[in-house]
């Protein structure tokens, strides 16, 4: 059953104000912040969609289970309850807690990537593509084509291509320490993937005697996604499919900011005992004691709890269906986007919104920039900031030019999104006066943090009336 | 007129009750976690003493701002708290949030050491070394000699002997020491602090060689209490301004939050070159999280940046070191061999003058934390040879000190869990014959101490099944 009014499967306990800005006041904060939302401070926005990441509100139980936090060093039985927790959702024997999501890709490709290797993944993620380039190995991305075409409707374009699998493992097999698949796809849009291909590439996998590991940040957002998409499917509950898509893997990383329902956190978790032994060793050196890995007490079970809350079918159906909410809303209005909608976001694609400016003027960017100086409204750019610079310094276009509004779990209410469809709409009248932007000093590793940019032709909107004709 | 009670300047606003175990239970318990504190689970543990870091109670403050907490990926209005707040007490330009101290030591030593290069400092500490080796550099401890000795008095067993450190760089260059480390309190010397005379001099020297400072400032504070106390001058002087003035003589600093800051995770790396800190706060992004949460959530931050405040007033500062000397006194004052003067966050036990029976090579420290874990169920942790590990010949480390660490959280226990605890290891002194030596039966690469497992060398009353004799400090006597 689909409803067309979006309910919250609870209500509010605490609230935090935000602040009303002018666009003189948000043209100041962003040219302070080198034209980088990343470098805005968040008293000056107003909608934040910069991430999901870290910024759900948590739940009565999970604050709850912050008072009850055991701070022991070792051994703490906040330790046990959230091993218990990964344990039953994953089925994996190890787990192993990290402060957050790219510490475990730190130890995971510190112990199993050598340099020189090749690692598959349907599509690398900013900080994972960082995290397997800085021990030497090479990010390979393999989604299916449909997941780099904005327009197309497959419901599962963050599939992997098994076909190139295939090929990659013929011809490199040796040099594959490890394949991924990261559910839901982020960099593709948020696209989920189905358990057909889990299936397929764990089969893949098997075949060639490669460990196969699961980038499980959004896991009950794709089990959720499988649910309503894959036909087959339907009648199993979220967590059984959540259950079969972790039997198929190795091991995981896991941002437990995102499905962890938590604003901090994550974990390393997998079946091979002698794997695990090494990730611990490497663990203690950089992340802390392998029962509690950087992580407070009251963190470990906030996030036993919360791993918990994002497989209930209520908050999976309102999550799902408010981003859709927002992603008719601006279909209606002609407003090109990734379709169909994913898991935790609506992907505006720049690409076709400013078609005047080159992606060497970085589009999606540009059109970050005056989302927020239009409307407060915080989102990223996903495209060639992000992607473009390639380890040995050169520029290249990335395949997709996106904007990311990335609904943070449980914070906003339908007031919210009303308004940011009303300014993302405004924006798009605008399109054809936005200019691009160059990159005036980045550094060479994940850039987009804390780049520092300027509009390329001396204006980033230019005023009423001045149309395309009058850029050269 | 000053008094000798250090009532606490707090009343207690929320408990975590405790579970008492049995004598039986416990030997299961250290057998299962082969006979290493670090494995055994909390809830077998009665009065935990293991480590200070991370432990402490926050205030009531401190979880109303945990309440006030910006979880915005970046800008965090917490971050900005924790910034100035830092800048105010610490003085230093550019803060950059980590995760907790190992994070910050882990960029530093990426950032500044070339394979080959040479790192001194006030004595090892387990992390630090490890980050430094891992990177390609040799440790050297230039630490005085007194430090070496558990029984001497010297108020600055922290200081550094400017001698050693001018024979090292003449020996492989200035060039070749990208920095030298220096802790306050000094932790594997038994927490002993040093002089701002001593940092004046390093300074000094070190700024005419063109050596960086850093500063390992987890136990700063403590360490402005000792100078406040001990160093000639310095008596009427602020716990703040003598912290200020210890920043001062350094180029930067590393900060584990979880020891003086009072919160339950969290730590910065703070520096004052421009184009050093740009370096750093590429690699927090990398390993840790935006530079602007470096992969603390913001209610962390916030934590912090009222902890800070809190970990300066005196009288927090007086009652936190206060019952750390209360304990040491009554060991003293019972004949327990411990490590003088008594330090800032801990009370180090003698195990090789309190088990002279046990050779080196069966880790007498391990053993007495394993036979104090049964015998009354406080957990301690072995800071002697295990903690040291090999050499780049494979060979075990004998460091002249063999200690067992009974260190205190902040806020969290009672004087009457202190004096639990001091007649438990005044107890267990008495039938110290009873002590087997322990032998390796897991010994880690890296950082053996926190997963090695280990079994008795023979059958030991003390570890393994015990006779019948009842100890006054079986948990039936403690239980009411």
């Amino acid at each position: 059953m689909r409803f067309n009014t979006i309910i919250e499967p609870f209500r509010i306990k605490s609230v935090e104000p935000i602040r009303q800005t002018t666009p003189e006041e948000r043209r100041d904060a962003l040219k302070a912040a080198h034209n980088n939302v990343f470098l805005l401070h968040s008293r000056d926005v107003l909608i934040d969609l910069l991430t999901d990441s870290g910024t759900g509100a948590m739940s009565v139980y999970q604050w709850s289970g912050m008072m009850k936090g055991d701070e022991s060093y070792a051994g703490a039985r906040s330790f046990d309850a959230f091993e218990k927790s990964v344990r039953d959702i994953t089925g994996f024997g190890h787990v192993i807690p990290t402060h957050q999501g790219r510490a475990a890709e730190h130890i995971l490709f510190h112990a199993l990537v050598a340099k020189g290797d090749i690692v598959p993944n349907n599509t690398h993620f900013d900080t994972t593509r960082a995290n397997v380039e800085d021990v030497g190995g090479v990010p390979l991305d393999l989604p299916i084509a449909e997941g780099r075409e904005a327009q197309s409707t497959n419901p599962f374009k963050g599939n992997m291509d098994i076909a190139a699998l295939e090929r990659t493992l013929e011809k490199y097999g040796d040099r594959v320490p490890l394949v991924m698949v990261t559910v839901t796809n982020n960099s593709e849009g948020g696209q989920p993937v189905s358990l057909t291909n889990i299936r397929e590439v764990s089969a893949v996998c098997k075949r060639f005697g490669v460990p196969f590991f699961i980038d499980a940040c959004r896991f009950a957002e794709n089990a959720w996604l499988i649910k309503s998409r894959e036909a087959q499917f339907g009648h199993r509950t979220p967590r059984s499919i959540a259950q079969e898509m972790f039997s198929l893997a190795d091991g995981c990383t896991m941002s437990a900011k995102k499905d962890g329902m938590a604003n901090i956190g994550g974990f390393l978790a997998m079946n091979n005992g002698s794997l695990a032994a090494k990730c611990r060793t490497r663990l203690v050196l950089t992340e802390g004691f392998p029962t509690y890995g950087g992580l407070a007490g009251y963190d470990l079970e906030a996030i036993a709890v919360g791993l918990n809350e994002a497989l209930d079918e209520d908050y999976l159906r309102y999550r799902i269906r408010s981003i859709e909410y927002l992603g008719e809303k601006l279909l209606d209005a002609g407003v090109p986007i990734v379709t169909p909608t994913g898991g935790h976001a609506i992907y505006l694609d720049a690409k076709q919104m400013l078609p005047h400016i080159p992606q060497s003027e970085y589009p999606a960017w540009a059109l970050s920039l005056v989302l927020y100086i239009e409307g407060g409204i915080r989102a990223a750019e996903i495209g060639s900031v992000m992607f473009g610079r390639k380890p040995d310094g050169t520029e290249r276009a990335a395949p997709l030019e996106l904007v990311r509004l990335a609904f943070p779990r449980r914070v906003y209410t339908q007031s919210h999104v009303d308004y940011v469809a009303e300014v993302v709409c405004h924006v798009n009248g605008i399109a054809s006066r936005v200019r691009g932007v160059r990159i005036v000093e980045a550094p060479a590793v994940l850039r987009h943090f804390t780049a520092r940019m300027t509009p390329a032709h001396g204006q980033l909107v230019m005023p009423a009336g001045f149309g395309l004709g009058a850029m050269t | 007129m000053s008094h000798r009670s250090w009532a606490e300047p707090w009343r207690i606003k929320v408990v975590e009750p405790l579970r008492m175990t049995t004598r039986a239970e416990r030997e299961a318990a250290i057998a299962r976690a082969g006979y290493n504190t670090f494995l055994l689970e909390a809830d077998d543990v009665y009065i935990d003493l293991l480590t200070d870091s991370g432990t402490s109670a926050m205030s009531d403050r401190q979880w109303s701002g945990m309440m006030l907490g910006d979880e915005a990926y970046a800008g965090s209005r917490n971050f900005l708290s924790l910034q100035s707040t830092v800048r105010q007490y610490y003085g230093f330009k550019h803060v950059i949030p980590v995760h907790q101290g190992r994070g910050a030591e882990h960029i530093l030593s990426r950032m500044l050491i070339k394979p080959g290069d040479h790192v001194p400092g006030n004595m090892y500490f387990t992390t630090t070394r490890a980050h430094q080796e891992l990177a390609g550099a040799t440790f050297h401890d230039v630490i005085i000699d007194e430090a070496h000795d558990p029984q001497s008095e010297h108020p600055f067993k922290g200081n550094v002997d400017i001698e050693k450190l001018a024979r090292l760089v003449e020996s492989v260059g200035a060039d070749r020491i990208p920095y030298i480390s220096i802790a306050a309190t000094v932790n594997l010397a038994g927490g002993q602090p040093i002089s701002l005379e001593s940092m004046r001099a390093v300074r000094e020297y070190t700024r005419s060689k063109g050596i960086r400072v850093i500063f390992d400032a987890a136990r700063a504070v403590e360490n402005a209490w000792f100078i406040q106390q001990k160093e000639h001058g310095q008596s009427r002087r602020t716990i703040a301004s003598i912290l200020m003035d210890m920043c001062d003589l350094a180029d930067g600093m590393t900060m584990s939050a979880k020891k003086d800051s009072l919160v339950n995770i969290g730590g910065w790396l703070a520096l004052r070159d421009d184009d050093l800190a740009d370096e750093a706060r590429n690699l927090v992004t990398l390993y840790e999280g935006l530079h602007t949460y470096g992969g603390l959530a913001g209610r962390d931050m916030e934590a912090i940046a009222i902890g800070i405040q809190e970990s300066v007033q005196e009288d927090h500062i007086r009652s936190r070191i206060g019952q750390v000397i209360y304990l040491g006194e009554k060991l003293i004052d019972a004949g327990v061999p411990i490590v003088k003067p008594i330090g800032g966050h801990a009370v180090f036990l003698d195990a090789a003058a309190i088990l002279p029976h046990i050779p080196r090579e069966e880790f007498p420290a391990q053993a007495l934390a394993a036979a104090l874990y049964v015998e009354s169920g406080v957990r301690s942790m072995e800071r002697g040879a295990v903690t040291a590990g090999r050499d780049e010949n494979g060979q075990n480390r004998f460091p002249s000190l063999e200690l067992v660490r009974l260190t205190i959280p902040r806020r969290v226990y009672t004087q009457a869990h202190m004096d639990v605890v001091a007649e438990s290891v005044i107890e267990l002194c008495e039938m110290r014959d009873t002590i087997s030596g322990l032998k390796f039966v897991y010994e880690p690469k890296h950082l053996r101490f926190f997963q090695a497992k280990f079994e008795p060398v023979r059958r030991s009353a003390a570890l393994a099944p015990w006779n019948q004799k009842t100890s006054v400090l079986s948990t039936d006597s403690i239980r009411k």
